[in-house]
This record gives structure tokens, sequence and C-alpha cells, in this order.
């Protein structure tokens, strides 16, 4: 009985095989599409922080206490100081163009004001429809101003006898010591990569798992399929998509080679349970597949709900906004995708390095996701042997 | 004899070009409206699509972003600081903790985002008026919790220092006026030209809304393309009796049924949308339809150019789906344009996607007129023109290869 079951399995295994080689897609979208990402995603965020961004100037002033702002400032790490206009409405225009993402403005007699004691206001203009950009220009504008504006404080405290063992404690009173936990650069590429390699191997796996069994009821063979694995769905699904399962994980493996071995993201416990996720995430996505095309047994609808399903799944991780701030609704609906999962184990193995107790059920909730099959079991063989859905 | 004449003549005139036209925009409407996945992609996918997005990324900013308190000075300062960072909008303390080690344990259960750990000393060095400093540990999962809880901490402390200067000026006898000069002698203002409440849906959904209009399009194109191949006798893309010897009316017949329904999209998606759920929406009308234009129609025969390739009615979608968020990343709004590497650039502009993102946000989130977004309007009437002739060519060789096909079959 065991024995018929796992000849079924070889059968169904070796058929796949040759419908893999027969056409060109099960390669693309699976070694192929992965090593495009690869390569894109460790290529595209190399400088790790968008360095020396464009940025403008209007100076009025043209004193060399602004120009000698303006010099500090060119030394700071986000921003590049490329063009100086002569007004406001220069700027501003270069800004809409896209040229620069702020610019400083400087007005006349601003150093007199200074030494008068009349305060003149430095202003800032930023363009946070690039937010990123425009949060980190802003930052570094600002800082250099206080830097600045503590150069002045220095300089006047000196002049009226204050002594230097008090004059840090006048400057700035009270400093913070910021510590980013797990990041400690503030690292873009570990911000993204850590989540979008993995939606695009769950996106991909997602695809193919749908494709490999929609395309036998779409070109009317699943009935062959399934005779060549004795008739048990088990042994068809299991047979067809082995093959899937072990390039899926050796390309996930791959992955977290990269991240953690190569570019040396965060990985504060061992290795071992990055690969453990990403295997579990795999069969989830298979199981999630399945289920896709055993609700929808017509090969194009399976593969948009697939589409639609794996591209949320970015949305639904966190990383780009924290899940806890999402509205209600959606905040509960990410519990279904196990993208979401897997950012948790992520943030806690590999980011924080805590105990893996804690992770404990999300790796449960993973495995989990792998008993989805059985609701569309029936469902899905009455789908494969009578082959009466549509086929588009 | 004289009807055959007459059709002959007939064959070259405007008219009959148009009738051709005419011919292949009814039938590809027809078809379209016949598949379902056709219709899924044209009418639902720009209908709900923006719909869900924008409802995912209603909150723009954190709000009462829970965060921890070690408080080892019990002091009147520490008190005051914890009021400040309580009284900010994004953050929210959710609960003191008597040591570091147990702030953290809160911190692995993601129970608080962030620690701020005042130390014993700061007492000691507040009344001797020396330079103290307090530690803040946050949670960098997402980057919008580092932000947020490193501004919102910046700006207590920097107002509270500024209280702070003026009293130890005042213990120096510098007083009045004088004192407010030197604890303040430059302040800076930073405004925020375009989105204006910093706001994170109001930088992201824009660039989402043009990729949602070109994905869809694409997709619905090269998804007819793929199934009008495989239900094809002889699997090639334009059949026999459609192009009636013309391929210019084949073409145009179908990018005008494609250019006409998403010119009703543009309208919805890039004008209502943005509307409705108060993003930013400051761009002239004109200026954003004459920026449409050329991106519809790059779009399109860059779709129709790809579709010449796609042998399945599934194949886009498998191989193309995760290119979205490739794309959104080259349209340079996330990761600054200016920092892209060279070679990344150059293929990102290839995609009329990029300058559609680029100009729109250029128009709609900055009020810029096309005059700005010269680049991207430029860009896009190349890529029109350039995309044109691919398709085109595309269209010949499969015309010659039905031809050929034909004359196989007839051999036969």
């Amino acid at each position: 009985m065991l024995h018929s079951l796992f000849l079924a399995i070889k059968r169904t295994f070796q058929r796949e095989l040759r419908r893999f080689v027969s056409r060109p897609i099960y390669l693309l979208a699976s070694v192929g599409v992965m090593a495009f990402c690869f390569i894109f995603f460790l290529t595209f965020f190399d400088e790790g922080q968008p360095e020396k961004m464009p940025i403008g100037v209007v100076d009025l002033d043209n004193s060399s206490f602004s120009r000698q702002y303006l010099r500090n400032l060119q030394t700071t790490q986000h921003v590049d100081i490329t063009q100086h206009f002569a007004s406001f409405k220069d700027a501003r225009e270069a800004m809409q163009r896209g040229t620069i993402y702020a610019f400083v403005y400087i007005e006349s007699d601003f150093y007199r004001q200074v030494i008068t004691n009349r305060r003149p206001t430095l202003t800032f203009y930023v363009n946070n429809a690039y937010l990123v950009a425009g949060s980190l220009a802003a930052k570094d504008m600002s800082y250099m101003s206080l830097m600045t504006a503590g150069g002045v404080q220095r300089q006047v405290l000196r002049a009226k006898g204050v002594g230097d063992s008090q004059i840090m404690g006048i400057v700035q009173p009270i400093t913070i010591d910021m510590h980013s936990i797990g990041n400690p650069w503030i690292n873009y590429g570990t911000y993204l990569l850590n989540v979008l390699l993995p939606v695009m191997l769950q996106l991909m796996t997602l695809m193919l798992t749908v494709f490999s069994i929609g395309i036998e009821l779409k070109e009317r063979t699943s009935m062959e399929w399934m005779n060549n694995a004795d008739n048990s769905l088990f042994a068809a699904l299991m047979g067809k998509l082995m093959p899937y399962t072990i390039i899926f994980t050796i390309l996930g493996l791959i992955g977290n080679l990269l991240l953690y071995k190569y570019m040396h993201f965060p990985l504060n416990s061992s290795i071992g349970w990055m690969f453990l996720a990403t295997i579990l995430l795999v069969l989830a996505a298979q199981a999630l597949g399945i289920l896709f095309i055993g609700l929808l047994p017509v090969l194009r609808d399976g593969i948009t709900v697939a589409g639609i399903f794996g591209t949320l799944s970015i949305t639904a991780a966190g990383a780009t906004f924290p899940v806890e701030q999402l509205p209600y609704f959606f905040r509960e609906l990410t519990m279904a995708f196990p993208m979401r999962h897997y950012f948790l184990i992520y943030v806690n193995q590999a980011l924080n390095g805590v105990d893996v107790s804690l992770s404990l059920t999300k790796y449960l909730i993973l495995v989990g996701f792998t008993l989805l099959p059985l609701f569309v079991y029936k469902r899905l063989k009455k789908a494969a042997i009578k082959m009466n859905y549509p086929i588009k | 004899m004289n009807d055959i004449k007459d059709k002959n003549l007939s064959q070259n005139s405007v008219i009959a070009v148009l009738n051709g036209v005419w011919h292949n925009f009814i039938h590809e409407l027809k078809t379209a409206f016949r598949d379902r996945g056709v219709v899924i992609m044209f009418i639902l996918g720009p209908l709900i699509y923006p719909l869900l997005y924008q409802s995912m990324y209603l909150n723009e900013a954190l709000v009462d972003v829970p965060i921890g308190i070690v408080d080892n000075s019990h002091s009147s300062f520490s008190h005051e600081l914890v009021r400040n960072l309580d009284a900010t909008e994004s953050l929210k303390t959710y609960s003191y903790y008597a040591s570091l080690s147990d702030a953290q344990h809160a911190f692995e259960q993601r129970e608080i985002h962030g620690i701020v750990y005042i130390p014993k000393d700061i007492n000691y060095k507040l009344s001797r008026a020396e330079q103290a400093t307090i530690s803040v540990y946050c949670d960098v999962s997402s980057f919008m919790y580092y932000r947020t809880i490193y501004q919102s901490c910046n700006y207590s402390i920097l107002s509270m220092n500024k209280k702070i200067q003026i009293q130890r000026l005042n213990a120096l006898g510098i007083v009045g006026e004088s004192a407010t000069s030197i604890a303040d002698p430059m302040p800076y203002q930073n405004i925020s030209l375009y989105n204006r409440g910093v706001g994170f849906a109001s930088f992201l959904l824009p660039s989402i809304l043009v990729l949602i209009l070109f994905q869809t399009l694409f997709f619905g194109i090269t998804m007819l393309a793929g199934t009008s191949r495989e239900e094809n006798k002889f699997h090639v893309l334009v059949s026999a009796n459609a192009h009636r010897g013309g391929i210019f009316r084949v073409i145009c017949g179908k990018s005008a049924f494609y250019f006409l329904i998403y010119s009703v999209w543009i309208f919805y998606v890039l004008g209502i949308v943005p509307q409705i759920f108060n993003m930013p929406h400051i761009g002239n009308p004109v200026d954003l339809i004459k920026l449409m234009i050329p991106f519809l129609l790059a779009t399109i025969f860059f779709s129709m150019t790809i579709s010449a390739f796609i042998p399945n009615r599934e194949t886009s979608m498998i191989l193309f789906m995760f290119f979205s968020v490739i794309l959104l990343f080259l349209s340079g709004i996330v990761w600054p344009q200016s920092n892209i590497n060279g070679y990344w650039r150059l293929f990102a502009w290839i995609f009329p996607s990029t300058h559609g993102v680029q100009g729109y946000i250029k128009i709609n989130t900055m009020g810029a007129d096309v005059q700005h977004a010269s680049f991207e309007y430029i860009s896009l009437w190349v890529q029109t023109a350039f995309y044109f002739v691919t398709t085109s060519i595309a269209y010949r060789w499969q015309i010659r290869k039905t031809s050929r096909k034909q004359l196989v079959e007839s051999d036969r």
C-alpha cells in the first residue's frame, strides 16, 4: 500500500519533470525571476542609505558666515549642494522639476542680524513628495543649523566670560543617545530586502503552484495526471509539487545566504532559524496555491488571485507601514498572510535575536498553513477527474 | 465584376482605412467584453484596486506608538519629559519599567516599540549645569517606527533644552532678551512645500495609482493577445481576416479601444480617487491630461510590442506580476531617482511607468506644469513613437507568419 503510494508519487514526479522542461515558463518563473530579483535588489540598494542627494541654496546674505554654514552642510552624509539660486521662485521651480529635493533659504543681512541679537530665521524648504529624500535632507540641514547656532552661542558666551566647562551645559543641556536596535546603520537595504526577497519567493511559488495544477485543468490533461498517480490526489499533488518545493527551497536558502552572509545584514541568532522560516514559507505558499486553484479551478482566475495575494503580502508583512497602525480590518486580515508570520520571525530572530520560544507560535502558524489544501481536497479531485470547469 | 473592381479601388481610400480601423475597434471591444479575465483587468482592476490601497493606507502617520519608560531619576525633570513625550501625537507611554531588561522583555514581546532610558545621574548633572544624556532605543523593524520615535524624542528634548538654557543663563546673570537670543541665536523653520502633512500615504499612493493603470493595461493587452494566439488556428497573434492587408488598421483599431477605456480610468483613478481620499491633488487638470495622453499611448504600444512574444493567456501574469514591485522602485519615488545607479536608471527609462509616475507626482502633488515635467513629457512622446514602430514591426512579423502558415496549409 505504502509502496504503491510511493511509486505513484515517483511516477508523477518524473512526469512533472518532463513537463518542466517542455516549456520555458517553468524555468523563467522560478530561477529566472529569482535570479533577476537577487541581482536587482542587491545592486539597487548598494548605498544602504541614499547619500549626497541634490539640494539647492538661496543665499541672499552671502557673508563669510553663511558660506561657512553651507560648507559645513556640504560635508554631511545625505546632501549635496548642487545649485545656487538668485531667488525663492527659481529654487521652487527647480524643486518642481525634481532636480533638487530641498533648499535652504538664507535671508539678506542674516549674519548682521545674528551678531546684533535679532535672531534671524533660517528656512528650509523640503519636498516631502519624495518622503525619504525629504526627511533625510531635512535631518542634515537642521542638524547643521543646530551646530552652527551652537558655534555662535559658544562665541558669545566666551565673550561674556563664561568658562568652557559651563558652556557645553548651556549649548546642549541634554543630548540624546540614539540606539536603533538590531540595525545600527539604518540601512534601507536591511528594511526592504529582508521582506522583498521572501515576498518574491512566495509570489513565484504561489504562481507556479497554481499554474502547474491549473494548466492540467485547462489543457484537459488532469484525468491523465490523476490516472498516472493511481487516482490519488495526495500522490498526484506530492509528485507534482515536489520539484517546485526543491527549486524554491534552494532559491530561498540562496536568498538567506546572500542577505546574511554576503551582505552581512543583521543576524542575531542562528541562520538555521531563517532557513526553517524560509522552508516553511515555501510550503505555506504551495498550500495556498492548492487552495486557490481548488476554490477556483480555472487557471486564469487562480493566477489572478495568486498575483493579488502575492503583491499584497508586502503591505501585510508590515515593513513599510507598521501593521499595528493599519485600520482594524486590515490589521486582522494580515494574519491570513504567511509573509506576516515570516516577517515577525525575521524581526525576532534575525533582527532582535530574541529567544526562539517567542517565535514558536509563528513557526506553528506557518506549519498550519500547510493544512489548507484539506478544505478543497474533494473539490479539486472532482474538478481534476470530471474536468467540468471552463478553460478560460 | 463591377463589385470587385469597386472594392479594389476603395481598398486604398481613406474611408476604407477608417472602416478597417472601426472594424478592428469593434472586434477588440467584443472580444474584450466577452472575456471574463480581461473584464477583471480592464474594469474591476482600475475600479477596485485604488480603493483597496487607499483604504489600507488610510493612516498617514503613526499615532500613539507605545513606548516604555525606564526612569531611574524619579525627578521633576523626568516627569516633565514623559509628559512632553506623551503629549506628542505620535507617542504614548505604554508603561514604566523598573529596569532596562524589563523594558527589553516588553520590547521583545512587541508590546512597546521604543524605550526611553533616563539615568540616575541626571538630577545631579542638571543641578550642576552639566551636560546630561538620555538614551532612546527604537524598533527598526519598520522605518516608520524609527523615524517617528526619533523625531518625537528629538522634538521634545529640543524644546526642553530651550527652557533649561534660559534657566542656566539666568543663573549666570544673563537675563531677558539677551538670554533668549543666546539660547536660540538663529532659529530654523522647516517648511514642507509639497506633501505638507508629511504623510506616508500622500507620498506612496500617487505612484501606486499610476502603476495600477500601467499594470492593468499591460496585463489586459497581453492577455488578449495570448488568448487570440491560443484560439487562433495557426497560433499567431493576428488572424488573416482581421488585418485585411493593413497592419495600420489593426494597430489603430485596437489601440483606440484601449485608449478610450483608459481615458475614463485616468479621470477616475488620478482625478476622483485622490479627492475622495484627500490625497494631494493640486495639479492643473489640463497639464495632467497633456501628460496622460502620451503616457497612455506609450503604455499601449509598449504592451502591444511585448504582447507579440506572449504565447499564452496567463504567461504575462506569471512572468510580470513581480515586476510591479520592481517598477515601483525604478520609478524613483521611494528611493530617490538621483541615487539610482546609472545602469538601473537607464533601464528605468525604458518603461513608460517611470515617466508616468514622476510626471504625475510633479504635476499632481507638486503643482508643476507640463514645462516643469518636460523631461517626462518628451520621454513619453519619444516612447510613443518608438513603441509604435516596434509594434508595427512585431505585428508585421506576426502577419507574415500567418500567411506563411496559411501557404503551408494550402499546399497540403
